[in-house]
């Protein structure tokens, strides 16, 4: 501590030292020339290992924060795409896969700021030729128009705001042309997962035909995905005359809902429905329902299915009384393709793959395919090739006669499979298709 | 005339007002390790939710090597009384010796530093912590296992009482009660009361300053211990974010009740239970959150120094 | 050269370096520079808080309302679900004014509270800002947040478009490079502003009020209103910093960006930094943000291509470690240079009376032999 002055000095002149070096870095465009492919190991059944072109796909989706399992396992599904293809001796291109992150640690979850460094990343590396991601809608208003710019093609494992790609009632007057400024008019973003006006409907139907409920209290997590959903659960529950008993937002930042449950309790409903995810508090949500001695089921969107919610509950708390719904269908109904998929999943992570695992490994399919299609390292070709995406079996969920990317870039895949919690495991109980 | 309020407001208001008592008993466990430490040192423990968390964590380990909860938190059914017998022991340990730890390696060598010093070092020990949570059991919630049903003891009246209230009051109220008689009577409590008036003048009365801030952050510590414990068997969950919530309410409660001021943080956390409780039910659980800062809001205007937070002089 | 130059001229240097950033060569940089217009908001922000924390000492939890209530101010001006269609100009003083205004109110009725108690007040208000933001889904949006934000420049006139001369140029004012020029001149307008304050009568005062309340207003200083004054300019600048982040962003985000995370953010940097020191803030900024949002994800591509974690574990990415890292900066830094990096010349000279800035080496010299008895930190709290 003795001589600050030249301590001052000495630090002034490393930090302006760094700082040149810094810049220096940029300068040199940090990175900024790909690594050549000779630095990919070379796999087994590669036959002449570096003489072919580098194709790089990333993904952007929250890695940090409470969302990473979920992402995890779409990360898993993505690599596992990427491998089968790369064992393929005849495959032309080397496929190089960066996951990025779109979180920060200062927020937890993902950041405007840092979604859309990472779309203007990928579209200044003329490597990049696919992005997958984003996991929340509000992220995609971000980095769709900057992509949708430079004709990136973008599928989605997750994202289900209806606005994204179509018109439809309830969502805001310019979408989703405001997402799309490249003129003349282009679709560059699709999504493999189908979208929330699907979902809630239909596990409103399910609601009254299947369970029988005259009175049903609406949660929801106040949150872009949880909230819509709900809304649209309302509103064809009160076209099958349901009497809405209840509807409101729940704070997220709470540890436990006692007190709400009490409310809920007053108003004896038939079902309580709630929109939002595992993060958003579900499994407390399902957990303080039966501490308060409420005997009617509950039903949730595919924001809950996955392991990580009936660990959060405690499988005795939801057994025979929680019903998920799900868009497509449940990993133990795949067959054929999506059957070899679950196999090879379990061998590779030692646990059974969840829905966005699914998700994940298709959006990496559909990519692969449309890139082997395309037969070159063409943004625009490959974009195309996307969306042109027809009859599609190659992927997990596609079952024997595929499905297809509307005009929209909408999967036609429009099943919604509602199962029931039952020893600790989601068991498929019925699939509706529209 | 009460009785056509309570009409008004529905059966549900005995139920509110317990789950708010339960819950504000809680809040104040853990207020009073923001109240004591900030008494003697001044300090607003930022880390103290977080070690709070840390807390739950490992209550949820030792039921785990127990053996009275599975993997994934589930009750196995076996050794629930052992296990809680040994978690109201090792949890309070365990925090005393972490938040002591805290103390000796963190705050102590900022002892004369400006104010916001500590504070800021408190702020970047409750980053570690909750970085620690992570690596420790994820990102998602955990179960806590059901070792204290929630089975009803009064079946047919208008309120519900569980064993799991039953739990949190008999644990709570003889923890705060000791408390305050041992800062009462004891040569440690009076001295910790004398380090807290004036620290100077406490040394050169004889008193070693250093040690009687240890014991403070211990009893700080080992009280977010048993709240771990009493709020992980109470609400069934435990995840990294837990700290933080929690531990906003129950600064907040202190700060209400006048920070530094022992009863004040029982008071205050009580009132942030029932506030909570009483918002969820008749506002909107959306609105919870404003709701209590707003009514902190409005009682600081009126009571700048907490409502039982004693009027402080301005030193020249 | 004394210290204070030494720091004026790394700062203008920077300015320098920033302004000719576009101009480089180089597949990213339009990235970057892109990435920067976010950084050179909280810039902005972080200044605002300063003038609360660092002139004044109001320890202010809850900034980043102030800039969330620029954004949504500037969204609901120009926004197409309202109908006032402005241009960014009236937003952006609109913006300013609202926040300012806001500030005032808020802060008046707790003037009287002591210095934690002001602390938490202003972080309930921050954490009310946010819940109302969120919940009031008639003028908010609630999560779905307001978009686009793509106001006319000037009132009244169509804006100019520009060419797109260089890769990642964008041809309206409100894309890479234009806004980035535009953020960069607000902020240095922003410190040069703020520079000739600090001399000013009134930020002499607001420096005499934080050394010692009760002197100041022995002088004739009004301490009440230097406090509004300060809480009103902070607030002002967290607002017009709201205003372009939302232009930056085409949008308010979600609310989550304006909550108590953000607010904790911008105290560290301007702790890290060197509390009422601008380029002290302007420092701890770089650091703290550009750590967070742009070193670890770098870090991790580059541990990716290595491919040393095959099977993704957490505790083998960058990312994994962030808070951790974030949190041992802070203690690290509050141990061993409290002061902050580049701390203010006025604290200095008030820890060590006895050092001359012109005679620096004699100083230094004088209080090497010192050593023996340190100087007592503590005195600078009294």
């Amino acid at each position: 501590m003795g001589n600050r002055k030249i301590d001052r000095r000495k630090f002034l002149a490393t930090g302006g030292v760094a700082a040149v070096g810094a810049g220096v870095l940029a300068l040199s465009g940090c990175g900024g020339t790909p690594k050549p492919t000779e630095k990919e190991a070379p796999k087994p059944g590669d036959p002449t290992p570096g003489t072919k072109e580098t194709i790089r796909i990333v993904s952007s989706l929250p890695r940090t924060g409470s969302a990473r399992g979920q992402t995890n396992t779409i990360v898993n599904g993505i690599q596992m795409a990427v491998e089968e293809y790369m064992a393929d001796a005849n495959s032309k291109f080397v496929i190089d896969y960066k996951d990025w992150d779109d979180a920060t640690a200062a927020s937890g979850s993902w950041d405007g700021p840092t979604e859309k460094a990472n779309a203007q990343k990928a579209v200044a590396d003329p490597d990049v030729m696919a992005y997958i991601g984003p996991y929340n809608s509000n992220a995609a208003k971000i980095s769709m128009p900057e992509l949708n710019e430079a004709g990136l093609v973008q599928v989605s494992p997750a994202v289900t705001w209806p606005g994204l790609t179509k018109k439809i009632k309830g969502v805001a007057p310019d979408e989703p042309e405001k997402y799309q400024p490249f003129k003349p008019k282009r679709v560059h973003f699709c999504r493999v997962c189908t979208t929330d006006d699907l979902q809630g409907p239909l596990a409103a139907d399910f609601a009254a035909e299947e369970l029988k409920v005259k009175k049903v209290y609406i949660l929801n997590d106040k949150e872009l995905y949880g909230e819509g959903l709900a809304k649209l659960f309302r509103q064809r529950a009160e076209e099958l005359k349901m009497e809405i008993v209840g509807d409101e937002g729940i704070d997220t930042a709470a540890v436990e809902y006692g007190g709400l449950m009490t409310k809920i309790k007053g108003t004896n409903p038939d079902l309580v429905y709630f929109g939002g995810t595992t993060q958003s508090k579900g499994g407390q949500i399902a957990k303080d329902l039966v501490k308060s001695g409420l005997m009617c089921p509950m039903l949730a969107p595919d924001g809950c299915y996955e392991q990580a919610f009936i660990d959060s509950a405690g499988a005795a708390n939801l057994n025979n009384r929680t019903y998920v719904t799900i868009v497509g269908l449940d990993p133990s109904q795949l067959t054929g393709k999506g059957a070899e998929f679950v196999k090879k999943y379990k061998e590779k992570f030692k646990t059974d793959p969840e829905a966005f695992a699914l998700y994940g490994y298709e959006c990496a399919k559909v990519v692969l395919a449309a890139i082997i299609k395309a037969g070159k390292k063409d943004r625009e070709e490959i974009r195309k090739a996307v969306l042109a995406t027809k009859s599609f079996t190659d992927g997990a969920v596609g079952g024997a006669e595929g499905w297809s990317f509307d005009r929209n870039g909408d999967t036609t895949l429009r099943q919604v499979t509602v199962s029931r919690v039952e020893g600790g495991k989601f068991i498929p109980k019925k699939t509706i298709t529209k | 005339m009460f009785e056509s309020i309570a009409a008004a407001l529905g059966p549900e208001i005995y139920q509110y007002l317990l789950a708010g008592l339960v819950t504000g008993l809680l809040y104040a466990l853990i207020a009073l390790g923001y109240t004591m430490v900030y008494g003697i040192i001044e300090l607003i423990n930022f880390a103290h939710g977080d070690l709070f968390m840390l807390g739950a964590f490992f209550s949820l380990q030792l039921a785990i090597w127990v053996g009275a909860a599975g993997a994934k938190g589930q009750a196995t059914g076996e050794f629930a009384v052992l296990a809680v017998a040994i978690m109201l022991v090792a949890a309070p340990v365990f925090c005393a010796a972490l938040n002591v730890t805290v103390d000796r390696v963190v705050y102590k060598p900022l002892r004369n530093a400006p104010k916001l010093a500590p504070l800021v070092s408190a702020i970047g020990v409750s980053f570690i912590f909750m970085n620690i949570g992570v690596f420790w059991m994820g990102t998602y919630d955990l179960n806590f296992p059901e070792l204290i049903p929630p089975t009803n003891l009064t079946p047919g009246y208008r309120v519900e009482f569980t064993y799991q209230h039953l739990m949190v009051i008999v644990v709570t109220l003889p923890v705060m009660v000791a408390l305050t008689l041992f800062v009462r009577y004891t040569a440690l409590g009076k001295a910790m009361r004398a380090t807290a008036q004036n620290p100077t003048a406490a040394q050169l009365m004889g008193i070693n300053v250093d040690r009687v801030i240890a014991a403070t952050f211990a009893i700080g510590g080992a009280l977010a211990g048993v709240a771990a414990v009493v709020y992980g068997l109470y609400v069934n969950s435990a995840g990294y974010q837990m700290g933080f919530q929690t531990g906003l309410f129950a600064f907040t409660a202190a700060v209400l009740g006048g920070i530094g001021n022992i009863p004040g943080a029982v008071l205050g956390g009580i009132l942030i239970g029932l506030i909570e409780k009483l918002g969820t039910g008749y506002v909107g659980d959306q609105w919870r959150q404003p709701l209590i800062f707003a009514i902190l809001i409005v009682i600081l205007i009126f009571r700048p120094n907490g409502i039982l937070g004693a009027r402080t002089r301005e030193k020249v | 050269m004394s210290l204070r130059g030494a720091a004026g001229y790394w700062m203008v240097a920077g300015f320098v370096l920033l302004a000719a950033l576009p101009f480089l060569q180089g597949r990213y940089i339009a990235t970057y520079g892109t990435q920067l217009i976010p950084v050179l908001c909280f810039a902005i922000l972080a200044l605002g808080l300063n003038v609360v924390v660092g002139y004044t000492g109001l320890l202010h939890l809850g900034i980043a309302a102030f800039f969330g209530i620029g954004a949504y101010v500037t969204a609901i001006l120009t926004t197409s679900g309202f109908p006032f269609a402005s241009s960014f100009l009236v937003a952006a003083v609109a913006a300013m004014l609202v926040a300012a205004a806001v500030g005032v109110a808020t802060t008046a009725p707790t003037l009287r509270l002591r210095g934690d108690y002001l602390a938490l007040v202003t972080m309930g208000f921050g954490i009310i800002t946010v819940s109302v933001i969120r919940n009031l889904d008639a003028l908010t949006d609630g999560t779905k947040g307001l978009t686009p934000v793509s106001p006319n420049f000037f009132p009244g006139f169509d804006d100019p478009v520009f060419e797109k001369s260089r890769p990642g140029w964008k041809d309206s004012w409100r894309g890479y490079p234009r806004l980035y020029y535009l953020c960069l001149a607000v902020l240095a307008g922003v410190v040069i502003f703020l520079r000739n304050l600090e001399r000013s009568r009134l930020g002499r005062a607001w420096v005499a009020m934080r050394e010692d309340e009760l002197a100041a207003s022995c002088m004739g200083l009004n301490p009440a209103k230097l406090k509004l004054s300060a809480i009103a300019l902070g607030a002002g600048l967290a607002g017009l910093a709201g205003a372009l982040f939302a232009i930056s962003q085409d949008g308010t985000t979600e609310p989550r960006a304006y909550g108590f995370e953000r607010s904790m953010l911008v105290i560290c940097c301007i702790i890290l930094g060197g509390l009422g020191n601008r380029p002290g803030v302007l420092l701890g900024v770089v650091l703290l943000v550009g750590y967070d949002q742009i070193v670890t994800s770098m870090l991790d591509n580059w541990l990716q291509e290595q491919k040393v974690n095959p099977e993704g574990k957490e505790y083998l990415k960058v990312s994994g470690w962030r808070l951790f890292i974030f949190g041992l900066a802070l203690i690290l830094m509050m141990r061993f240079r409290p002061e902050g990096m580049l701390p203010a010349a006025r604290q200095k000279r008030e820890l060590h009376p006895e050092r001359d800035e012109a005679a620096g080496e004699r100083a230094a010299k004088a209080e090497a032999e010192a050593k023996d008895k340190p100087v007592d930190r503590g005195k600078k709290n009294e």
